[in-house]
C-alpha cells in the first residue's frame, strides 16, 4: 500500500516535468502583413514558417515542437509593440523573431528587454538597433546593417564615371542612417564627388512627383536610393514617368532591396531595367549545393516557379533561434541569449557568424545590375556578386 | 458617503486587486482601459457637457505624451513633476488652440480642432531631433519605485510586485483621482452652466452668460485631463509616437465616448471597457475588427443612440436616471 | 537657383495633385452642401474605385482603350454602392443629429475598407497607365509624363460640366435649390427623396472615378483612404464647403504648397498645409470662395 502511494505521489511530482517537455516553444513574430511593407514581410513570414514546419516534422528541437505566432505589425512602431507586448502577456511566447522596419525593430528590442526575452530581428537594418548605448544581452540581428549596406553601395558607385550624386530615402531611422553611411563613405574613397541634392520623403509616401522634380533640377548624374518595398515600385514608376532613369543613364542604386525578384516581378514592364540594386537572395544565384536545395525546397513550399528572395531572412531568424537552443540545450532566455555569442550557423546563403562585440551577424548582401534575362518574364541582377560585409563591419 | 460614492469606491478597489487575481496579460489590458478612461472622459466634458464635438482631441493627448516622454527621457525629469507638466502643457495648447475654436460653430469648430490636431501631428513626426520623429520615443522609463518597495518591505501587501504592477497601481489611483475631479466639476454649477450653453447657447447669453468664456473653459479643462491621460499613456505604452496626435486616435477616443453614451458621467469609461476588451475578444478570432466596430456602431445608432449607458439606463430607470442628473 | 522649367515641372506635379483631389474632394463638397454631411466613407469609395479598377483590368487585360472602359465601370459601381447605401441607410439618418450622421459614415468606411481587404487580400495592387498615354513629352525643358497633362486638362472640364449642369440644367437648379430649402423644393412637388439620391451617387461617381484614375499612378492599397479623406477635408475647408471654384482653388492651392513645400521648407511641408487650413478657418471660416453657412 505504501508503495503503491509513494509510486503515485513519484508520478505526480514528475507530471508537471513531463507536461513542460511536451509544450510547444512558442516564437512570436510581428511582421508588416498589409499594405506596402507586405511585400518583404509576407514572404519573410513564409520563410520562418518553411523552417518551422521542417523542424517540427523531424520531431522539433530539444524534444519540442516550435510554434510560430505571427502577428500584423502594420510596419508602425507603435502596433509592432503592442503586439509584442500581447504577445509575451497573452500567448506567453518563450522568444521574438520579427520586424521588418527601422522605426519597429529599436521599438519591439525595448520591449524584449524589459521582458528578458530574446529577440532576433531578421530585418532592421539601423545600427541604432545594436549601437553601444541601446544594446542589451537580449536582442540579435541577422540582417545587414546600414553601414555596411551604404559602405557597399558607395564602392560601387564610386567605380561609375559620375561626380555629381543625389540621394532619396525616407525620413526615419533606415533612410538617414544608411544614406549617412553612404555618403561618408563615398566621400572618403572617391573625394571629388559632390552630393548635389538630398529628399527625404516621408515613410509611406504615395506621390513623389515633387520630390523627384526638386532632386532633378539640381542634375545630379547618378541617384542613391533606399526607398523599398511597395513604395519603390509606386516611386520608381512615376521617377520614370518623369524620365529620371534615362537622364541619369540608369545610373541608379537602390538599396532597400530594389532589385529582388518580388520587385522586379511584381513591375514587370515597368521596372526600370539597367539600374543597380541589391537583395537578400536571389533565387537565381545557386552556386552552392546547399542554395540551390534551399531554392528548391522554397519554390516546393510556396508554389511559385521563382521563390521569393526574402523567406531567407525569417528562416534565418528561426535557424539562429533553434541552433541556439540546441547549444544552450534549453529554452532559457539567459541561457539562450549567451548560446547566440558568437554562434555560427550554416545558412541557404553561406556560414554566418552572430559576433560578440554587438550582437551582429556578417550578412551581405547579393548585388548587381539589373538586366533582361530571355529565361524569365522579369528583370534580374547579371552578374550578381554577394558581398562580403566584414570588411564594412567596425 | 451616496450610492454612487460606494459604487465608486467599490469600483476603485476592484481595480487595485486585478493584478493579484488577473494575468500579467489582464493587468495590461487593464492598464489600458484606465488611461482611456479618463481620456474619453475629459472628451465628453467637451461632447456630452458642453455639446461641443471635438475631432482633434488626440491633439492634447500625444502633447502630454511627449512632454511627460520628454522630460523623463531626455532630461531625467522624475515623474513626479513630468507628469503634471503633461497637463499644463495639455492645457496651454488647448487654451491657444481652443481660443481660435471657440469662435467657431459646429462643422467649421470641428474642422479647425482637427486641422490643430493635424498642426500638432506634423511637427511630431517631422520634428526629428526633438520628439523622434517617424519612429518616435521607444524606452519612456518608469517612474521610480524603489521607495514604494522598500516600504513594501515592511507594509504587507505593498511588496514584491513588478515595475509593470506598480505603475498601474500608481495609474489607478491617478486615474481616480483625476476622474473624482472632473466628477466635482460637472457637478459643480460651472458643470451645470455648461449644461445650460450646450442646451441653448442663445438663451445662455441672453441671460448674460460669456459662452465663449465658458466653452473655453470647457476646452481647457479637457485639454488639460487629455494630456493626462497622455502622459501616463506613453509610459504604459513603453514609447511615445506620432500617432498618438493623428486623427484616427481622436476618432477612437471619440467614438468610445459615443458607444459608451455621452449623457452620463462614467459612460465614456464604460466605452472604453467595452471596446477594449470587445476588441481583445474578436482579434482573437478574426483580423476583420474594423468591421465588426462598423458593425457595431451602425446597429448602435440605429437602435441605441444613446450608447450603452443610454440603453442601460432606459431599461433600468431610476438607478441611473439620478446618476444623470449628478 | 531653381531655373524656369524646373518651377513649371514643379508647379505641373502640384496641379496633378491638385486635380485628382478635385475630383475627390469634389464629390465632399457636394454631399455637403446638399445633404449638410460630412461624408467619412467617402475615402473609402476613392479606394474602392482603385480596387474596381485593379479588378476590371485584370479581368479585361492589358490593350488598347480598356483602361477607360475599366474606370468608368469602376466609377459607375462606386455610384451604385453609393445608391444603395443612401437608400437603405443613411436616409433614416436626416432626421437625428448631425453626430450621428459622422459616425454613420465614419462606421460605413470602417465596414468597406476591411470589405476590400477580404475581397482582395492585404498586398498592394499595380495596374499599369494606359497604353495610350504612357509616353511624356517635353514642354519648357521639363519631362510631362501625358498621362499627368491628361488629368490636368480633365479636372476643369469636370468643373466646368459641373458648373454648367449646376446652373444651366433643371436638375441643377433642384441641386442648388435643395442646397437651400429641402422644406420648400419639397412642398413645390419635387421628389426631394429622389433628388438626394441622385446627389449621393453622383458625389460616389466621383469619387470612385478619382480612385480609379489616379491607380495608375499610385499603389492601390489598404489605408489610402484614411490618408486621402484628410487631404480633402483641407481642400473643402480651405475653398468652401459647399462651393464648386471653391473646392476647385482649394485643390489647386494645396496642391502648390505641398509641391513647393517641399522645395522650400521641406520638413514642414505637411504642417504648413495644416497651419493654412487652420488659418483660413481662423480668418474666413467659410473659406476662399464660400458662403457663410447658418
Amino acid at each position: 500500500m505504501l508503495h503503491v502511494f509513494t509510486l503515485l505521489l513519484a508520478m505526480l511530482l514528475a507530471l508537471p516535468l513531463v507536461a513542460e517537455a511536451q509544450k510547444p516553444i512558442k516564437v512570436g513574430m510581428p511582421m508588416p502583413l498589409s499594405g506596402p511593407p507586405a511585400l518583404f514581410g509576407e514572404p519573410a513570414s513564409k520563410g520562418a514558417q518553411m523552417f518551422v514546419e521542417e523542424l517540427n516534422a523531424k520531431g522539433g528541437v530539444l524534444g519540442r515542437k516550435v510554434e510560430l505566432l505571427i502577428r500584423d505589425s502594420k510596419a508602425d512602431a507603435n502596433e509592432a509593440v503592442r503586439v509584442a507586448r500581447e504577445l509575451i502577456l497573452k500567448e506567453n511566447v518563450d522568444f521574438l523573431v520579427g520586424t521588418l522596419t527601422s522605426a519597429e525593430g529599436p521599438a519591439v528590442s525595448v520591449v524584449a528587454k524589459e521582458n528578458k526575452i530574446v529577440f532576433i530581428a531578421p530585418i532592421p537594418k539601423t545600427d541604432q538597433l545594436t549601437a553601444a548605448d541601446k544594446l542589451h544581452p537580449y536582442v540579435f540581428r541577422v540582417a545587414a546593417t546600414t553601414t555596411m549596406e551604404g559602405r557597399s553601395a558607395a564602392e560601387i558607385v564610386a567605380k561609375w564615371p559620375v561626380t555629381q550624386v543625389a540621394t532619396i530615402s525616407f525620413d526615419y531611422a533606415y533612410g538617414q542612417d544608411v544614406t549617412r553611411a553612404f555618403v561618408e563613405h563615398l566621400k572618403k574613397i572617391k573625394p571629388s564627388v559632390q552630393i548635389v541634392d538630398q529628399q527625404w520623403p516621408k515613410l509611406g509616401e504615395q506621390d513623389y512627383n515633387p520630390f523627384i522634380n526638386a532632386q532633378m533640377a539640381k542634375k545630379p548624374e547618378a541617384i542613391f536610393s533606399s526607398i523599398w518595398g511597395g513604395f519603390f515600385v509606386t516611386y520608381s514608376k512615376q521617377a520614370k514617368a518623369l524620365g529620371v532613369f534615362d537622364v541619369i543613364k540608369y545610373n541608379f542604386i537602390g538599396v532597400g532591396e530594389a532589385a529582388t525578384p518580388e520587385t522586379t516581378k511584381s513591375m514587370g514592364a515597368d521596372y526600370p531595367v539597367g539600374i543597380w540594386g541589391n537583395s537578400y537572395d536571389a533565387f537565381y544565384w545557386g552556386e552552392t549545393p546547399a542554395h540551390r536545395e534551399y531554392t528548391a525546397r522554397l519554390s516546393k513550399y510556396l508554389k511559385d516557379e521563382y521563390p521569393s528572395s526574402w523567406a531567407i531572412q525569417g528562416y534565418i531568424g528561426m535557424q539562429f533561434l533553434t541552433e541556439a537552443i540546441k547549444k544552450a540545450g534549453s529554452a532559457d532566455s539567459d541561457k539562450v541569449a549567451k548560446a547566440l555569442l558568437g554562434l555560427s550557423v550554416e545558412t541557404p546563403i553561406g556560414p554566418l557568424t552572430i559576433r560578440e562585440k554587438d550582437h551582429q551577424a556578417n550578412r551581405g548582401q547579393l548585388y548587381g545590375k539589373t538586366v533582361k534575362d530571355p529565361k524569365y518574364p522579369f528583370a534580374i541582377m547579371k552578374p550578381v556578386t554577394y558581398v562580403d560585409p566584414s570588411r564594412f563591419m567596425d | 458617503m451616496s450610492v454612487r460614492g460606494l459604487g465608486g469606491l467599490v469600483v476603485f478597489v476592484a481595480a487595485l486587486l486585478v493584478p493579484a487575481f488577473g494575468s500579467r496579460f489582464y493587468t495590461f489590458l487593464a492598464n489600458d482601459v484606465i488611461i482611456w478612461a479618463l481620456f474619453a472622459t475629459s472628451l465628453n466634458l467637451l461632447v456630452g457637457y458642453t455639446g461641443l464635438v471635438s475631432f482633434g482631441h488626440a491633439a492634447y493627448f500625444g502633447v502630454g505624451a511627449y512632454v511627460t516622454g520628454i522630460l523623463m527621457k531626455k532630461l531625467a525629469v522624475p515623474f513626479v513633476l513630468a507628469w503634471p507638466a503633461a497637463g499644463v502643457f495639455g492645457a496651454a495648447c488647448a487654451l491657444v488652440f481652443g481660443f481660435f475654436c471657440v469662435r467657431l460653430t459646429r462643422i467649421y469648430f470641428a474642422m479647425l480642432t482637427l486641422a490643430f490636431a493635424q498642426i500638432v501631428w506634423a511637427i511630431c513626426f517631422k520634428w526629428n531631433e526633438l520628439t523622434g520623429g517617424e519612429q518616435g520615443m521607444p524606452e519612456i522609463p518608469y517612474p521610480d519605485f524603489g521607495w514604494l518597495e522598500r516600504l513594501g518591505a515592511g507594509v504587507p501587501l505593498l511588496g514584491g510586485w513588478r515595475t509593470a504592477e506598480y505603475y498601474y497601481f500608481l495609474c489607478t489611483v491617478l486615474v481616480a483621482a483625476s476622474l473624482w475631479a472632473l466628477h466635482r466639476i460637472v457637478t459643480s454649477p460651472f458643470g451645470r452652466m455648461l449644461t445650460t450653453i450646450r442646451e441653448n447657447a442663445e438663451r445662455a447669453e441672453f441671460i448674460g452668460v460669456n459662452v465663449r468664456r465658458y466653452e473655453l473653459a470647457a476646452f481647457v479643462l479637457a485639454g488639460t485631463f487629455a494630456g493626462l491621460a497622455g502622459g501616463l499613456f506613453g509610459i504604459f505604452n513603453r514609447g511615445v509616437f506620432p500617432d498618438f496626435a493623428y486623427w484616427t486616435k481622436s476618432s477612437e477616443v471619440l467614438i468610445m465616448t459615443l458607444l459608451g453614451g455621452m449623457g452620463t458621467f462614467l459612460g465614456p469609461s464604460i466605452g472604453a471597457l467595452v471596446l477594449i476588451l470587445l476588441n481583445q475578444q474578436i482579434v482573437s478570432y478574426t483580423e476583420y475588427w474594423p468591421l465588426v466596430l462598423g458593425t457595431v456602431l451602425v446597429v448602435l445608432l440605429f437602435g441605441f443612440p444613446g450608447g450603452i449607458a443610454g440603453a442601460v439606463g432606459a431599461l433600468s430607470g431610476r438607478l441611473f436616471r439620478r446618476a444623470r442628473s449628478a | 537657383m531653381p531655373d524656369a522649367s524646373f518651377v513649371f515641372a514643379q508647379s505641373l506635379s502640384g496641379l496633378t495633385a491638385a486635380m485628382f483631389l478635385f475630383l475627390i474632394a469634389s464629390g465632399l463638397s457636394l454631399i455637403f452642401g446638399v445633404l449638410r454631411v460630412l461624408n467619412f466613407a467617402h475615402g473609402t469609395f476613392y479606394m474602392l474605385g482603385a480596387y474596381l479598377a485593379y479588378q476590371a483590368m485584370l479581368w479585361l487585360g492589358p490593350g488598347p482603350g480598356l483602361f477607360w472602359l475599366a474606370a468608368l465601370g469602376a466609377a459607375l459601381g462606386i455610384a451604385l454602392l453609393g445608391g444603395v447605401v443612401e437608400r437603405v441607410l443613411f436616409r433614416h439618418l436626416y432626421e437625428k443629429e448631425e453626430l450621428y450622421q459622422l459616425l454613420f459614415t465614419y462606421a460605413l468606411g470602417l465596414i468597406l475598407s476591411d470589405a476590400a481587404k477580404i475581397i482582395w487580400g492585404t498586398q498592394q495592387k499595380s495596374v499599369s497607365r494606359p497604353p495610350e498615354l504612357a509616353g511624356s513629352f517635353s514642354l519648357f525643358g521639363a519631362t510631362i509624363p501625358q498621362y499627368n497633362l491628361f488629368i490636368i486638362v480633365l479636372g476643369p472640364s469636370i468643373a466646368l460640366a459641373f458648373w454648367f449642369v449646376l446652373q444651366r440644367t433643371r436638375a441643377g437648379r433642384f441641386i442648388r435649390a435643395a442646397a437651400l430649402d429641402r422644406e420648400t423644393l419639397g412642398a413645390l412637388g419635387v421628389n426631394v427623396d429622389a433628388l438626394y439620391t441622385g446627389v449621393f451617387m453622383l458625389a460616389s461617381f466621383l469619387g470612385g472615378l478619382g480612385g480609379a484614375l489616379i491607380s495608375p499612378k499610385r499603389a492601390t492599397t489598404p489605408g489610402m483612404d484614411t490618408e486621402v479623406i484628410v487631404e480633402a477635408f483641407v481642400v473643402v475647408v480651405i475653398g468652401g464647403l459647399g462651393s464648386l471654384w471653391g473646392t476647385f482653388l482649394g485643390a489647386v492651392v494645396y496642391g502648390q504648397v505641398l509641391s513647393f513645400g517641399i522645395l522650400l521648407f521641406p520638413r514642414f511641408s505637411i504642417f504648413a498645409v495644416f497651419a493654412l487650413m487652420a488659418a483660413v478657418l481662423i480668418i474666413r471660416p467659410w473659406g476662399l470662395l464660400g458662403r457663410p453657412i447658418r
